[in-house]
């Protein structure tokens, strides 16, 4: 294939410089000419929200450093002390004999496999829907976006029925897969291939004598490294966070992913459920901690994939 | 290139078909009507007993327990005691806060035809209701594989939450029985009396309410409040009275006794309209609480571990009666049982592991709740008279109140608790009184109980 | 004609290409998507004996004593909520893109952090941040007359507690996807409307959001969508307040209780059909208006 004709074809389109990078974005042609006076107040905004949504993040950093009663009593900003959270990550890394780790590893397990799939399967389907054309196209987009937006109550008995007729329930195949299903994912990559990548450049690449599926990996795929980066992220994200799903599937709290886990947590506080009793040392600086731990991964996550999200051409959307 | 731009809307003829096809499924589906819509729900104790039909039998099945993560040291030690018994031991959040998970799984189980739990423990002592639904028959009877002796040894009524048509179907492990909590010291400070009736109780926060404003003798912003002041006092605000029926009447006078004592109460701000788990009250009143009508795990999980109350400082005392009534009664805020699965192949060592984990010493007397064996909750006095946190020996107060607990305050399908913390709770915190919610109150019972299959009389 | 029938050879061949592409996902699509939703439709339709109700569920769901208070609830925080949720994304978007590329970057990250606090746990957060008593914005509750976790979340207060709290997780997600729109609009034609003496609102109003309008349609379905679904926010409420927000203030969460109190797969099926229809309207609504549908 002559790949390189095409590449360089696909950037002449494209106005990439070879190399693939745009040109950086600087506030030279963006200073505003109506004063600083607006400039402030745009500053002042933007960073009124930030603390909107820090405030409580902040908190949440600072709340394993105390006590329970430290949490109550104390300012909320105050920093307790190193101890506290020594006291706190020991209690929490000794409920249920180790319980967090497992759930964390579970949770690694159920997320990047169905990411895997979902990567497979969306990104194709996507660039089938967006740039060839067959009878059911715009079927098969409605009805996708029909089922994202059922809601996921009267799903669960369906969805349960099915994977036990398949006899996979129990086996991590009965979270995975039903994960790996991510309409979002497909719609994503569908907007982003209909949008940003240009049909002139799959012909000439037709004409140049691709077959089809080279024209997808040869063209396409390469062009479509954000949404590829996109979709990862955002499935990831689902995945990890999802609940109810494992919640309904799972029979065994060693399969438990760390969201099923939290609840467990949140039961055992006895601040939220006084029927726990005194005696287990999970207070609120033990959840706090725990969920810090169960975000830290997607943070992780979303700080490698910042830029390739939103580096050139971007084109999404998503279900919270 | 010729690009063919298509369009979501189809021609003319195409819609008018579409349409015209929309309209006969319409009307198909409102003609179509063979049988009534819904699934008939039957709601609290079944007409009949519900049936049972043990599963073949193997001694030596493995047992699947369920068990939230307050109770799985005990079930550890018992595996460890017992090693003969396979036990597979999943920890899970022990049905708290109305999660519905046993309830949601069991009926996915029920659905597959296969997945059941052997044995659970669940944290919320109505579970037993819809487990023992026809249809649904989760929980065994247990009169063929514990011996009547033991279910004797229970606490007065402890049992009766568990017993259907003259079976019992759960073992209760723990009881919340209320008592009249004071801060001894403050007391004698004060150089007040601990009240022995509800008269002398509201005479007291009265006195309270002039003498040292601030200090309060109970909280009626907790969802457990009806649990603590009406079931007390007798009031038939969940009753169950025959199968499938539930008696609700909060207009009856030990209902109004007890609306009109809080709201005198309330108004003079000797009872706070707030719970004692929030954070506010944690952090401005705790230190002011001068008495608390409530169950017995306050004293350890509320006033130890929450409030820091100093050691030497809290007792309890016997629940309050009325004066005038012949009997006295307390509430019972909620505790924990065990339910065998009708299911299960190995009914023997499940009933088995259960009755060990309610009954024995081993387990009970370090527990964190009083039990509801009589003879394990005798050690567990005795353990916490030597934990020294008291200023005085609780044991008395707990025997007497785990005696009296009213019967006529049943188990239900739906969530007393809920109901309170929804209708009644944000009434009061915006200045309603007790006394003008009771008819919001009983609607809100009425509505909830019928929603589920109740006759409301 | 012979360039026709070539044409058209080279079009079919490219469809059956097309089939090849979206096989894998129509395999799922099918096995998770079709199959549990018209099972669901069909136990909408059906009672527990397996004989056909017609509209039987719907009648009854609708006559439930929650089930006009639920939708009135969702009303009002929708109304709240879409208008919250399109004016914050789409202004914080352009004010970001207005900025220097570091600070942005920063921005972008600081503003979707609570999007990753979703779950469960995330009551604890707002039992704090709710109680005037211990929370780091007290000044502000008591400031606005509220001094007890109780009367922030009185049923009054709660469509707009709701929406921020959705807000906060929600927000931030888009905003990274609005922003990534905002850099397809080609420089040369922000260049040229600068160059022409346009502000920087002109451009906003008569450039910028107008290209975004195809990501603005797309926010807004699936904003309606999970807006009329709301579950998770009540029922963090629910739980930090041990009861004081009911239990089936939303629709959704009065399908959950239908499924799982009740053991009514039937009515929660009903209810369920309903919130999809109503979803599915405003799809519909959206997508012919904004041609979404369209290849370009």
């Amino acid at each position: 294939m002559r790949a390189a004709s095409v590449r360089a074809r696909t950037a002449a389109v494209v106005g990439e410089r070879p190399s693939g990078r745009r040109r950086p974005r600087g506030g030279h042609g963006m200073r505003l000419r109506r004063g600083t006076t607006a400039r402030f107040v745009l500053l002042a905004v933007l960073i009124a929200f930030a603390a909107f949504f820090l405030i409580p993040v902040v908190w949440l950093l600072l709340a394993p450093t105390k006590t329970d009663s430290g949490l109550v009593h104390s300012n909320p900003f105050a920093f307790g002390s190193l101890r506290n959270l020594g006291t706190t990550w020991h209690y929490l890394v000794t409920f249920e004999d180790g319980a967090l780790l497992t759930w964390l590893r579970n949770s690694a397990v159920y997320a990047f496999g169905a990411l895997a799939i979902t990567l497979v399967t969306a990104v194709p389907a996507g660039y089938g829907l967006a740039l060839t054309e067959f009878r059911g196209r715009k079927l098969l987009l409605a009805v996708t976006l029909v089922v994202m937006i059922m809601p996921a109550s009267a799903l669960v008995l369906p969805l349960f029925l099915e994977i036990n007729a398949a006899h996979l329930v129990g086996s991590v195949w009965s979270v995975i897969l039903p994960m790996s299903f991510f309409p979002f994912g497909v719609y994503l990559a569908y907007i982003y291939f209909s949008s940003h990548i240009p049909r002139d450049l799959l012909a000439a690449a037709r004409l140049d004598g691709c077959s089809e599926w080279g024209v997808f990996w040869h063209v396409a795929v390469p062009l479509a490294r954000p949404v590829v980066a996109l979709v990862a992220f955002f499935s990831f994200v689902a995945n990890w966070n999802n609940f109810f799903l494992p919640f309904v599937m799972l029979p065994s709290s060693g399969q438990y992913p760390v969201q099923v886990g939290l609840e467990n947590l949140l039961s055992s506080t006895p601040s939220f459920n006084p029927a726990a009793g005194a005696g287990l040392d999970i207070t609120r600086p033990e959840l706090a901690l725990a969920m810090l731990i169960a975000i830290a991964p997607v943070l992780i996550v979303f700080l490698f994939s910042q830029r390739a999200l939103v580096s050139g051409m971007l084109a999404g959307a998503t279900k919270e | 290139m010729i690009h063919i731009r298509t369009t979501l809307v189809p021609h003319a003829a195409r819609r008018r078909r579409l349409a015209a096809a929309a309209a006969l499924a319409a009307a198909a589906l409102v003609l179509a009507a063979c049988g009534k819509a819904g699934t008939p729900a039957t709601g609290g104790t079944s007409s009949s007993a519900p049936s049972f039909k043990p599963a073949t039998q193997n001694s030596s099945a493995p047992l699947t327990v369920w068990v939230d993560s307050t109770r799985l040291p005990g079930v550890q030690a018992y595996q460890k005691a017992h090693p003969g018994v396979k036990l597979n031991i999943v920890t899970y959040n022990g049905d708290a806060n109305g999660s519905n998970y046993l309830q949601t799984k069991v009926e996915l189980y029920d659905r597959a035809g296969s997945g059941w739990p052997d044995v659970v423990f669940t944290e919320n002592v109505n579970d037993i209701t819809w487990a023992t639904e026809p249809g649904i028959d989760f929980a065994a009877p247990l009169n063929g594989y514990v011996p009547a002796a033991t279910l004797a040894g229970f606490a007065t009524n402890a049992l009766s939450p568990c017993t259907f048509g003259g079976k019992v179907y759960c073992l209760r492990n723990d009881l919340a029985q209320d008592v009249l909590w004071y801060n001894k010291k403050l007391m004698n400070s004060f150089g007040y009396q601990v009240p022995a009736t509800w008269q002398q109780y509201q005479a007291l926060g009265e006195k309270v309410a002039a003498q040292h404003p601030g200090y309060i003798i109970g909280t009626v912003g907790d969802a457990w409040a009806p649990e603590v002041y009406f079931w007390a006092s007798q009031c038939p605000a969940n009753q169950v009275t025959a199968p499938s029926t539930l008696t609700v009447n909060t207009a009856s006078p030990d209902c109004t006794r007890m609306a009109s004592l809080l709201d005198t109460l309330i108004k003079d701000k000797a009872v706070s309209t707030d719970t004692v788990f929030s954070a506010g009250f944690a952090k401005n009143t705790a230190s002011k609480v001068l008495m608390l009508v409530g169950p017995s795990w306050y004293g350890q999980t509320l006033f130890n571990a929450v409030f820091k109350t100093p050691a030497g400082q809290i007792a309890a005392a016997p629940p309050l009666a009325w004066a005038g009534d012949s009997a006295t009664y307390t509430g019972d805020v909620g505790g924990g049982a065990w339910i065998v699965s009708a299911h299960s192949a190995n009914l023997k060592a499940a009933t088995a592991l259960a009755t060990w984990m309610t009954t024995s010493n081993a387990y009970q007397a370090t527990a964190g709740t009083y039990p509801a064996y009589k003879a394990a909750a005798a050690a567990w006095l005795a353990n916490q008279a030597r934990t020294g946190y008291f200023a005085d020996n609780v044991a008395p107060a707990f025997t007497e109140a785990a005696g009296m607990v009213w019967p006529g305050w049943s188990a239900t399908k739906f969530s007393q608790e809920a109901i309170w913390a929804a209708t009644v709770v944000p009434a009061l915190t915006q200045g309603k009184t007790i006394t003008s919610m009771l008819g919001a109150w009983q609607t809100a019972i009425r509505d909830q109980a019928q929603a589920l299959g109740y006759t409301v009389k | 004609m012979s360039g026709r029938k070539a044409r058209r050879a080279r079009g079919t061949l490219r469809a059956r290409h097309g089939y090849a592409f979206v096989a894998a996902y129509l395999l799922l699509l099918l096995a998770f998507g079709v199959l549990p939703a018209g099972y669901a439709i069909y136990l909408a339709l059906t009672n527990s004996a397996g004989q056909l109700v017609g509209l039987g569920n719907f009648t009854a769901v609708a006559g439930d004593f929650r089930f006009g208070p639920a939708f009135a609830h969702i009303g009002v925080y929708l109304a709240i909520w879409l208008v919250v949720l399109v004016a914050g994304v789409v202004g914080l978007a352009l004010a970001l893109h207005g900025r220097m590329r570091r600070t942005t970057a920063v921005m972008r990250f600081l503003y979707y952090l609570p999007g990753a606090l979703a779950g469960v746990a995330s009551v604890l957060v707002w039992l704090f941040m709710l109680d005037p008593t211990v929370s780091p914005v007290g000044w502000l509750l008591n400031w606005l007359g509220y001094t007890s976790f109780a009367q922030v979340i009185v049923p009054g207060h709660l469509p707009v507690v709701l929406a921020v709290i959705a807000f906060w997780t929600g927000a931030g997600g888009w905003i990274v996807i609005m922003y990534g729109a905002l850099n397809n609009i080609p420089d040369d034609l922000l260049e040229a409307a600068r160059i022409d003496g346009a502000g920087p609102l002109a451009i906003a109003r008569r450039i910028q959001i107008p290209m975004l309008r195809k990501w603005i349609a797309y926010m807004v379905i699936l904003a309606f969508a999970t807006g009329s679904q709301l579950f998770v926010e009540p029922q963090l409420v629910g739980e930090a307040s041990l009861g004081a927000v009911s239990n089936s203030w939303s629709p959704n969460q009065l399908a959950y209780l239908y499924a799982f109190q009740a053991n009514d797969f039937h009515s929660a099926a009903a209810l369920s059909v309903d919130l999809l229809v109503l979803g599915l309207v405003c799809a519909a609504v959206i997508v012919t208006r904004s041609g979404l549908f369209n290849l370009e």
